[in-house]
């Protein structure tokens, strides 16, 4: 642990933790009782889940065509919601892979939400191709398997099958690797739970014991897994662009769009993971382990798959004039200045010049801004699939089978569905599992702890129980009873008499910080407590003015002023 | 906790004779590979100006990858390269003799020295005829090629000097404010964008234009991926020799070992889009494309195929495992042959494209497009690289070098007051 951390780099980890801290902060989120926020946020998501799953049984029992489709629009808002859910599922293996390679400490903030988000988003991305089949019963002709249809395969030479393979690989790495990483967190609620839960998170926590050899089996896991799933930030929206790019149709047909396709699903992911992760903090209260430098990182992420985008854009804007092919000029003519003008567009300001600003650092250091670009580049990246599917198709080689395409509102029902799914699902993790990943934040603590950076060695803990007990003249241990002080129950007189306060003269000289101190450092969860009033009332008490104490505590509440 | 604090070793590198000699011979056997290939080169001198196109752009583009990268690591605050991020800066500096060679290129072409074989668009007689030419000729113009030539390399020289200058003004005025580290990440990030936009454009004109009927939209990634794994290379090698001179000893098996991990990495990097460009053309079949490897993979099938066997197959298989990436042997074999096999690479991008407009342009008599006897007959210098290519690329190495060594010696090794020089002494993998 004793690498140099160059002074330059801010700390990643504020409020001057302690492990102990860590663990209350981090766990504290799985075993309070919901608040209001997040029932309202839950009841919500749950309603559009249920709308979706209502469209979605209406397109199975009518057929099809309650959608908008037609013969010369084939694909429209299913396979841009596929693509645009899949895209947006390539940060979290992107942080949890190729930044744990890349050494990147400030992965460990986000990394756990960005993985649950990817997982969520895959999910909704999966339903779009199974039902935009049309005969969803049909669906298992995908996969090859020893069948009746005598020697009918799936055919192995179409882009959209390995898009089965690859997405569903993709699904299960990440998956695993997000559950490797919850096996020690789970062991930590376990080890504070009771009763039924307990059992739960012992079962989910593989009977994790944090032994040495746990962990060195745990960090190799990690690390193979990263491996893994490295290539597949690439494979998958690779594949997903091959879709497009194996066909003849102008406008989808350019070797650019592997790369380009994986660095706007990064661009994408980036977005989402900034607007959930801005709502989580605030509401959560992470802002010590999400901080700034986290979002300010993010930001910088954006910028530069942004720019990637943007010279991907302008690259294939530039040699469809270039290649001299009449039928490429005209699709790069038709998206720029035909009459889906407005996504193309949308979709060049979203996600070229917008990202602009965040060349400037205070623009990226600018929470609100953050959030409203957050959301501008996911419509930004909404529009670029529509771009690329909708409206590339409705113009067509033929001019007579020209089209025009409008979603019906099962379609958009459908899309609403798609949110439904994916915060119901966010919304129970964060209930059910530390929202950041508690053992690699411990791990990054001695280099980024802000107690810590910049090389600092941070100052001793002020020892803060009086150093002697309160002796009666007959040798006895003189103690009072604490609880008489609002704010102090039996298991906080428990925590001060362990730290040695046990008389009310005792707590009247003792300092507030003292006072917190204590409170953090004892077994248990006393965020709700606090001791700044505690010194005056047992001022009061010690003098054994019960009436003034009585109306003291009349005004405070719960021990607060 | 108690960081510890190692002394940086501040040394300068200074030019031996022996190095100087050897490399003083290594252009030596370029100028005189160089010459005689002027002597036996057909009356239009293909030979010649393609074999100084691909290597002058071969060592242009380690530079300016060398420079990209350095401003990569800066806006990234990649903190392991601070004691040999001074290699990266010297290499740069190689941007002004690049300026030089690439505008004399593009001053050849602009005057239509020869007979303008290199390339089909610079003939204005085919440009007259010939309808996809005509199209192109607002961008693939001889002005505009010789303009784009000097800005274009131009801008990286000034950004090549400007991290330099702000490095070595580090060392003697560096604050613990990180003064000039912070005008550093304002200069390197401005570079990235400019850096991304100007390549492509770049590339576009002195490659991907050789073969002028044809288009890929993935085409500058996919050689700049090119020109990066060459960098990687070059540095790998570079460090090593100079480690064996007994200078950056504090530069330790695991700093080796990440660069062995980048160029494992990029190797792959290069293949995906070597696979995504040649897999979608194919895939698709679209006439207007496939003539691209349709002709390299039949009348250049060694090359097609030696492409990937040494760029891919080789360092994946012998890079893979952990040790190979430390060890000097292993590690420094798989460096010249990945080195080797992307100047290949490049020579495979060049020649089929110039062979053909040279074919095209000699029988320009005989009507558009008809193959002169003897066009599919095996030519040295064009099928396969001879000795007098192997001969060009070494003389370019040289000077490369060369340029490399005289501006690294010029600074200390190590900028001692670079905000990350302590990690950088105590990196770990």
């Amino acid at each position: 642990m004793s690498s140099p951390v160059s002074a330059i780099r801010p700390p990643l980890i504020t409020g001057n933790k302690s492990y102990h801290d860590i663990t209350e902060d981090l766990v504290v989120g799985t075993e309070r009782t919901p608040s209001a926020t997040w029932v309202i946020g839950f009841i919500i998501a749950v309603s559009l889940l249920g709308f979706g799953v209502f469209c979605i049984i209406w397109t199975i029992w009518h057929g099809i065509g309650t959608w908008n489709l037609n013969r010369t629009i084939g694909w429209g808002w299913d396979i841009t919601n596929f693509v645009w859910w899949v895209g947006i599922g390539h940060a979290g293996t992107l942080i949890s892979a190729i930044l744990l390679l890349f050494r990147q400490k400030w992965r460990t903030g986000v990394n756990r939400a960005a993985e649950a988000m990817t997982i969520f988003a895959v999910m909704c991305a999966g339903l779009f191709p199974l039902i935009h089949m049309g005969r969803i019963w049909m669906a298992m002709f995908i996969f090859p398997y020893v069948n009746t249809r005598g020697p009918l395969w799936p055919n192995f030479n179409s882009p959209l099958l390995w898009d089965v393979f690859a997405i569903s690989t993709y699904f299960t790495v990440s998956l695993l690797f997000w559950y490797t990483g919850l096996v020690p967190d789970f062991a930590t609620v376990r080890d504070r739970a009771k009763g039924f839960r307990r059992k739960i998170y012992s079962f989910l926590s593989f009977g994790w014991t944090g032994s040495a050899k746990h962990w060195q089996r745990w960090e190799s896991l990690s690390l193979i897994l990263a491996g893994i799933a490295t290539p597949l930030v690439l494979s998958v929206h690779t594949i997903v662009s091959f879709d497009f790019a194996t066909s003849v149709i102008p406008g989808w047909h350019t070797t650019i769009f592997p790369p380009y396709f994986v660095a706007g699903a990064i661009f994408s992911g980036f977005a989402m993971v900034q607007t959930l992760m801005i709502i989580t903090r605030k509401i959560m209260k992470l802002e010590d382990y999400i901080t700034i430098e986290h979002i300010e990182s993010m930001n910088k992420v954006i910028v530069a798959t942004g720019m990637i985008v943007g010279v991907a854009y302008l690259t294939e804007l530039f040699i469809s004039w270039y290649s001299g092919y009449v039928y490429e000029q005209f699709a790069f003519f038709n998206r720029a200045l035909g009459p889906y003008y407005w996504s193309y567009f949308g979709m060049m300001f979203c996600n070229v010049i917008s990202p602009l600003f965040f060349f400037s650092k205070k623009l990226r250091r600018n929470i609100a801004f953050t959030f409203f670009m957050s959301i501008l580049i996911n419509i930004g990246m909404w529009f670029e699939r529509f771009v690329i599917i909708a409206t590339t198709l409705a113009r067509d080689y033929l001019p007579s089978s020209w089209s025009f395409y409008v979603p019906t509102w099962v379609e958009i029902g459908i899309y609403l569905g798609t949110f439904g799914l994916f915060f119901t699902c966010y919304l129970i993790f964060v209930r059910v599992a530390p929202v950041v990943a508690i053992a690699e934040i411990k791990s990054i603590l001695k280099s980024s702890g802000d107690q810590y950076a910049g090389g600092k060695t941070p100052p001793k803990r002020e020892k803060i129980a009086p150093k002697v007990k309160a002796v009666a003249s007959t040798g006895e241990l003189i103690t009072d009873d604490l609880k008489k002080i609002e704010g102090i129950g039996p298991k906080v007189e428990q925590a001060l008499n362990a730290a040695g306060i046990s008389t009310f003269s005792q707590l009247a000289e003792a300092k507030v910080d003292a006072l917190q101190s204590i409170l953090d450092n004892a077994e248990g969860n006393f965020r709700g407590n606090s001791p700044e009033s505690w010194a005056a009332q047992a001022a009061i008490a010690d003098k054994g003015d019960w009436d003034a104490l009585k109306k003291l505590q009349d005004d405070l509440d719960g021990g607060r002023y | 906790m108690g960081a510890t604090h190692t002394q940086v070793k501040i040394e300068n590198f200074s030019m031996t004779k022996g190095l100087t000699t050897t490399l003083m011979v290594m252009i030596g056997i370029g100028v005189f590979s160089m010459g005689w290939t002027w002597m036996v080169d057909d009356e239009a001198h293909t030979r010649f100006w393609t074999n100084f196109l691909h290597n002058a752009s071969f060592v242009t583009g380690i530079s300016f990858t060398a420079l990209f990268f350095l401003c990569v690591c800066i806006t990234a605050w990649a903190g392991w390269v601070s004691l040999f991020k001074r290699m990266w800066e010297a290499m740069a500096q190689f941007l002004l003799p690049a300026f030089v060679l690439m505008g004399l290129l593009a001053l050849v072409v602009y005057f239509g020295l020869g007979h303008n074989t290199l390339y089909h668009w610079a003939d204005a007689k085919s440009v007259e005829t010939d309808k996809i030419l005509n199209g192109k000729s607002p961008f693939l113009n001889k002005n505009w090629y010789l303009f784009a030539t000097l800005i274009i390399v131009g801008t990286w020289y000034f950004f090549a000097r400007k991290m330099r200058s702000l490095s070595i003004d580090e060392d003697a005025n560096g604050t613990m404010e990180f003064k000039h580290h912070h005008k550093m990440r304002v200069w390197a990030p401005a570079f990235l964008p400019i850096a991304g936009f100007s390549s492509a454009a770049i590339i576009w004109q002195w490659i991907m234009s050789l073969d002028a009927h044809w288009y890929s939209t993935m085409f500058a990634w996919y050689s700049g991926a090119s020109w990066f794994v060459s960098m990687i290379c070059t540095t790998i090698l570079v460090l090593l020799y100079l480690k064996s001179r007994g200078y950056y000893s504090q530069v330790s098996d695991e700093h080796i070992h990440d660069l062995g991990k980048f160029l494992f990495a990029f190797s792959i990097f290069w293949t995906y889009l070597w696979f995504s460009q040649f897999m979608l053309i194919w895939y698709a079949n679209v006439g207007e494309e496939t003539g691209y490897f349709l002709i390299r993979m039949q009348e250049y099938p060694v090359l097609f195929w030696a492409n990937l066997a040494i760029n891919f197959i080789l360092p994946f298989f012998v890079l893979m495992r952990n040790s190979t990436k430390r060890k000097i042997g292993s590690l420094t074999f798989a460096a010249v042959m990945v080195l080797f096999g992307h100047w290949l690479d490049f020579f495979l991008m060049i020649k089929p494209g110039a062979l053909h407009t040279a074919h095209e342009l000699a029988h320009h008599g005989d009507g558009h497009g008809a193959h002169a006897e003897g066009a599919h007959a095996f030519m040295t210098g064009f099928h396969l690289p001879g000795f007098l290519e192997i001969g060009t690329f070494i003389g370019f190495m040289g000077l490369f070098l060369l340029v490399f060594f005289m501006a690294l010696a010029k600074a200390p090794l190590t900028p001692k007051n670079d905000p990350y020089i302590q990690e950088s002494l105590h990196h770990h993998v």
